[in-house]
């Protein structure tokens, strides 16, 4: 089958490309509430299965894993060296929501890709402007959220996630990185990248690509792109124009293997239907599932968005977004679809012509680590029944199997012993500010 | 700086969905417009009152006695908006010592201290301060009935 090289498969061209990433976003969440973590080392668990899943810098500095089981860690948190936290997706949800809300009032366009990584689409500003434009944003989230961030800018996605990953790296950058894809800087960032780290290329396709001489993200760069399409793919061809400045890579294929999975699409046509929004929710959840299995996953927390036409501003503007902690990792399609319709539930609000929606799955686990474990013992998982769906599927075209909706209303309580309260959205849990020193010790000890 | 670049515009209403303005009024079924149309008021809104800034507005809870000359008192509900710079007589969120602390930024014999508003606790010179802003109360709400 033909596949052309250059379809625009995003919506807009713009000219410059920006990923704004969250340094340790999960710990980074707990400090601004509880500012007495900064500079400690802070791990923050996942719920039920009692693992590292987010540390700070600190904890990294102590050679701690990601993964590592929480009992390993109780005699480090008991001579308290270290903190440890059990999740608080309510709060990481409510931030997340809040860095896309300000770079959408600072931003023509963005695309929320993680719950910590947001694309932003700028034009008509040079690329000085851009930098500065950059340097001002990540101020501000710093000031207004008390979020670290970094930012990568650059004319396509590939090139800005090279660019965000310089800017977290190499501090000569202070957190702002602009790649335009001619100059020196761009040349010698690429010659140092492996070619294992630019983003679509896995681990087994760079073994590959080693064979045939190509081991940096420069040689890359300098390959035949024909060639490229005819040894490899079509994908790796249109990876190499991106590394050259050549947007042609839509966001949806940036997915990271055993991190992150999103799916999103406009809508043909906006829409304020629920059954709609719903039906299109559920279509990228089934695809997000699907790509889960593909890579052998599973996912801990189910996070969707609806966005309105925001170039409509004679039309009501909303931007919500909810996030699902599932209790237990899975990769069962009829748990993502029932996080969704629970998640819809809380965002949906008539009277509003949506435009765009997405599902995404955050914080993944390999799924055969997972289920050596002895204390994981899968709820309802059946990987015959969603093999096969996958298998019908895919032989048959996308979506010849659906799933309707289940009625499994499953009692969502998560264990969370050492989570810490939910500051943005209860209001019996808000923060404390003490009007003299010692008001706020007081106050607890008297409860 | 920003403010030289081409940059759009806050949106106006954001992610506080309510209260939804109403639907304009249609008089009878005949389709004519509702003379009152073009006077409907739109439904007053705390949220617009409060909050200019919804992404960095946070509600903090007051705890403690000793701000009740400033009108602070204990358990009342803050309005902290992060995207203001602290200016002489804001009263500030700020850290001190690990702990969060409300404090007035203002003038003490002509030097920038961080006051309280009891005397107890004398003010503090800036400049000594190991101190950070968490951000600016914009207003206190005081609940008569819970």
């Amino acid at each position: 089958m033909y596949v052309p090289l250059f379809t625009s498969t995003y919506d807009d061209a713009y000219a410059m490309i920006g990923l704004v990433d969250a340094n340790n976003f999960y710990v980074s969440c707990e400090r601004i509430f509880q500012p007495h973590l900064e500079s400690k080392a802070v791990g923050v668990m996942s719920n039920n299965d009692g693992c590292v899943i987010a540390r700070s810098a600190e904890m990294k500095a102590l050679d701690i894993p990601m993964g590592t089981p929480a009992f390993k860690l109780e005699t480090l948190r008991q001579r308290g060296e270290i903190h440890l936290l059990s999740s608080n997706y309510e709060l990481y949800g409510d931030m997340s929501g809040r860095l896309a809300q300000l770079l959408r009032d600072a931003c023509p366009d963005i695309a929320p890709y993680s719950i910590d990584e947001m694309f932003i689409y700028l034009d008509g500003l040079s690329d000085r402007q851009c930098q500065t434009l950059g340097e001002s944003l990540r101020r501000r989230i710093h000031r207004g959220l008390g979020l670290p961030v970094c930012i990568g800018l650059a004319t396509t996605h590939t090139l800005a996630k090279l660019a965000n990953h310089a800017a977290k790296k190499q501090p000569q950058y202070q957190g702002v990185c602009l790649l335009n894809g001619q100059d020196a800087l761009t040349a010698s960032l690429l010659a140092q990248t492996p070619v294992s780290e630019v983003w679509g290329v896995g681990k087994r396709l760079a073994e590959r690509l080693a064979i045939g001489g190509i081991h940096t993200a420069w040689d890359l760069h300098e390959s035949d792109i024909k060639q490229l399409r005819k040894r490899f793919s079509v994908v790796l061809a249109r990876t190499a124009l991106e590394l050259r400045g050549t947007p042609c890579l839509h966001m949806n294929a940036l997915d990271q293997p055993r991190q992150r999975i999103m799916t999103s699409r406009s809508f043909g046509q906006s829409t304020g239907v629920k059954a709609e929004v719903h039906d299109a929710l559920r279509r990228h959840a089934q695809r997000s599932a699907e790509k889960l299995r593909q890579q052998h996953s599973l996912t801990r927390a189910v996070m969707l968005f609806l966005n309105t036409n925001r170039h409509r501003r004679d039309q009501p503007q909303y931007f919500p977004q909810a996030l699902i902690p599932l209790p237990s990792p899975s990769d069962d399609t009829r748990v993502i679809l029932d996080a969704v319709r629970q998640g819809l539930e809380q965002i949906y609000r008539p009277r509003y012509r949506f435009m765009k929606a997405g599902v995404m799955l955050l914080d993944l686990v390999d799924a055969e680590q997972h289920q050596l474990s002895l204390l994981n013992a899968p709820a309802h998982h059946h990987p015959l029944l969603m093999a096969t769906v996958d298998d019908i599927n895919q032989r048959m075209g996308q979506g010849t199997i659906r799933f309707g909706m289940t009625d499994n209303d499953a009692p969502w309580q998560l264990r969370c012993a050492h989570r810490s309260n939910r500051y943005t959205t209860r209001w019996d849990e808000l923060m404390k500010a003490g009007t003299h020193p010692g008001a706020i010790a007081a106050c607890t000890s008297r409860t | 700086m920003t403010s030289q670049l081409p940059v759009a515009p806050a949106l106006p209403l954001t992610s506080q969905p309510l209260p939804f303005p109403p639907l304009h009024g249609r008089a009878g079924f005949s389709g004519f417009p509702s003379p009152a149309q073009d006077y409907e008021p739109r439904t007053l809104d705390l949220n617009v009152r409060l909050i200019k800034n919804p992404s960095q507005t946070f509600y903090l809870s007051a705890t403690g006695d000793s701000m009740e000359g400033w009108g602070i008192f204990d358990g009342d509900l803050l309005v902290v908006d992060r995207s203001i710079s602290p200016r002489l007589g804001h009263i500030l969120v700020a850290m001190l010592d690990e702990e969060v602390l409300i404090k007035r930024y203002a003038l003490h014999h002509g030097i920038p201290h961080l006051c309280s508003a009891h005397p107890g606790y004398p003010p503090l010179p800036l400049e000594d301060a190991d101190c950070q802003v968490w951000g600016v109360v914009r207003a206190v709400i005081h609940e008569y009935l819970r």
